[in-house]
């Protein structure tokens, strides 16, 4: 299939299928087609484009298919070439609501006429959709109702972050304590050391079980309306309440990160003449972080949807932004569907993230 | 043998019991280790020999003995065992190279941190014991890239590079392909005849014949044969140590 490529340190053409450039010496890389770049990026505008012009009747819908025609046949040339891929789901958004726009569109323009035989079903249908963009006004745009939703988010994100913070210092610390006891109570001598890494221990254990088996909802409740009472700083109380769950299950995460790390490796670093401490800092946290980061990642993103539950304290963030613009309303398509979709798009971030996060370390072992 | 004959490690009625009594896996070793001395320690498995080595240094606590290093009696409460081990090499069955460093790092780390040397001089010091085992083109490679006799090999010299008095061994070329075990056994044998004071757990009797000054045969947690080795392959007393031979030569 591929006729020629280029070295991309000296930019050589070769021919033939060595592995190592002639002229510079240096290990091929990956192989490039000529022009496939190019044509990629032809593949990639016109999936662009067919999502922008999808609001066009019929336009959306062609420029779509053509996007499909000429990738369907590039695909298989542009073998490495992932612009043109990423071009062809555009295509396939683009098509998907150059569809609905054309029907959206034409019931648009048939609105005063409908035909009889959809009076039943397509009226109701056709109401709704012609009454999408007043629905949008009224529960986005009057009274600046769109506010409930920016300022909720804040308080979702400022909620979220620093729960997150809270609760990775007190996971670090009860894991850490945890695993010395598991380690080292063997081999300290009985003495103060000794009765309070026990003691501590025991206070962690406790924590664990009573955080991690009660529902996140009833320990907010009891954060807000028992133990601050006298405090009115939601945020604050959310922080809190968030940030001690959140530490419990961090402490757990990290635990069996450390515990994962082969033993030798600990007795490796004793018998190098590091102490306990030493050897964790050098040898045994820098490994266990490895196998430890993508579940972290994933523990945050636990907690931004876990914050929804705010609202139980009263607390307007994202979810009981959208809730108080229903009330207002009446109308609770627009307000949850808008909701779900910014908590959605945060997580797909935040998943994308972890996932590239998990192939940078997967690769830094080789 | 060695002219100088100064006692390194001491050893008095050593004991390691586990599950109260049930299990002795050292039941009173008494032994004394000279400056020079190759030590070869054989036995069937679980005749505690990798127990004994691993209480040498501690990794192992002894249930009862003394074990006095250099004079000091290292089973003492107050003892500082990391300074103690700072003298003791340890080479692993396993390697137990660090995977997250390179090897330059692997052999460097402990002697920046523990002896504080600068990071260019420790470099230089590591540079030329990994020349000595023929592997200075590997220095920033990851453990991962090496062969397994490569990594033992950089093993040894990770601990070389702390200059400690002793090195122990565990078992070094049990994990090995069978040709990967002599490029071992050599840097071996020149640490021995380099006048390095080596305890060494082995299955490899050739190793034992050729390079040990000493052989000792443990059995159930106790010693049982102690000679050199011309006595202890061509002239065995005990029975079962005949009965070991028999099986392994």
């Amino acid at each position: 299939m591929i006729k020629s490529r280029f070295c991309k340190q000296c930019g050589t053409k070769i021919t033939g299928d060595g592995s190592v450039c002639p002229k510079c010496n240096s290990a091929l890389p990956e192989l490039v087609i000529p022009d496939a770049g190019k044509k990629a990026n032809q593949i990639f505008i016109l999936g662009l484009l067919s999502i922008l012009l999808s609001f066009v009747p019929v336009v959306g819908i062609v420029l779509a298919a053509l996007c499909f025609f000429f990738s369907n046949k590039e695909l298989k040339l542009v073998s490495s070439a992932g612009k043109a891929r990423t071009g062809r789901k555009l295509a396939g958004i683009g098509l998907a609501l150059s569809i609905f726009g054309t029907i959206y569109v034409f019931l648009l323009l048939s609105v005063g006429n409908i035909p009889l035989w959809a009076l039943n079903t397509g009226n109701k249908i056709a109401k709704w959709a012609v009454g999408i963009p007043a629905d949008f006004e009224n529960n986005f745009i009057t009274d600046s109702r769109y506010n409930y939703i920016v300022k909720g988010l804040g308080i979702t994100f400022e909620v979220t972050v620093f729960a997150a913070l809270l609760g990775v210092v007190l996971g670090v610390v009860v894991a850490l304590i945890r695993s010395s006891y598991d380690t080292l109570k063997d081999e300290m001598r009985s003495g103060f050391g000794n009765w309070l890494l026990t003691l501590l221990n025991k206070i962690c254990g406790i924590y664990l079980t009573v955080i991690r088996g009660t529902p996140v909802v009833v320990q907010l409740m009891i954060a807000y309306f028992v133990i601050f009472v006298a405090s009115n700083n939601k945020v604050l109380v959310a922080v809190l309440a968030f940030g001690i769950n959140s530490g419990a299950y961090v402490a757990e995460i990290i635990r069996g990160g450390i515990a994962s790390v082969d033993k030798g490796q600990f007795e490796a670093g004793r018998s190098l003449g590091f102490g306990y401490v030493r050897t964790m800092a050098f040898i045994i946290i820098p490994q266990a972080f490895k196998t430890v980061l993508p579940s972290l990642a994933n523990e945050f993103i636990v907690l931004i949807k876990e914050t929804s539950v705010s609202g139980y304290i009263g607390l307007q963030e994202l979810t009981k932004g959208g809730d108080i613009i229903r009330s207002r309303t009446y109308s609770a398509f627009m307000p949850l569907l808008a909701v779900a979709a910014i908590y959605l798009i945060i997580v797909m971030f935040f998943s994308k993230l972890v996932s590239i996060l998990e192939r940078r370390l997967k690769n830094s072992e080789r | 043998m060695n002219a100088d004959n100064q006692v390194i490690i001491s050893v008095k009625d050593l004991k390691k019991y586990y599950n109260g009594e049930e299990i002795k896996a050292l039941d009173g070793i008494t032994t004394d280790i000279k400056k020079g001395e190759v030590v070869v320690i054989i036995g069937p498995s679980g005749s505690g020999k990798s127990t004994f080595l691993r209480s040498l240094n501690l990794l192992e606590r002894p249930t009862s003995g003394t074990i006095t290093f250099e004079g000091e009696d290292i089973t003492a409460p107050s003892t500082d065992i990391n300074m103690l081990r700072q003298n003791m090499g340890m080479v692993f069955q396993h390697f137990n190279l660090f995977p997250h460093l390179t090897i330059l790092r692997n052999m460097t780390i402990a002697p920046i941190k523990l002896h504080g040397l600068p990071k260019e001089v420790a470099e230089k010091k590591a540079l030329s014991l990994l020349a000595r085992v023929g592997l200075e083109d590997r220095a920033n490679a990851y453990p991962s890239q090496l062969s397994g006799g490569q990594k033992q090999r950089i093993a040894i010299v990770r601990a070389l590079a702390m200059d400690p008095e002793v090195m122990l061994f565990d078992e070094p070329t049990s994990a090995l392909d069978p040709e990967m075990v002599g490029e071992v056994l050599d840097v071996m044998k020149n640490l021995a005849k380099a006048g390095m004071t080596m305890v060494c757990v082995t299955h490899e009797m050739g190793f034992a014949r050729e390079v040990g000054t000493r052989v000792i045969f443990m059995d159930c947690g106790k010693i049982v044969e102690e000679n050199t080795p011309e006595q202890i392959f061509l002239n065995p007393q005990n029975d079962r140590l005949k009965a070991f031979l028999q099986k392994v030569l």
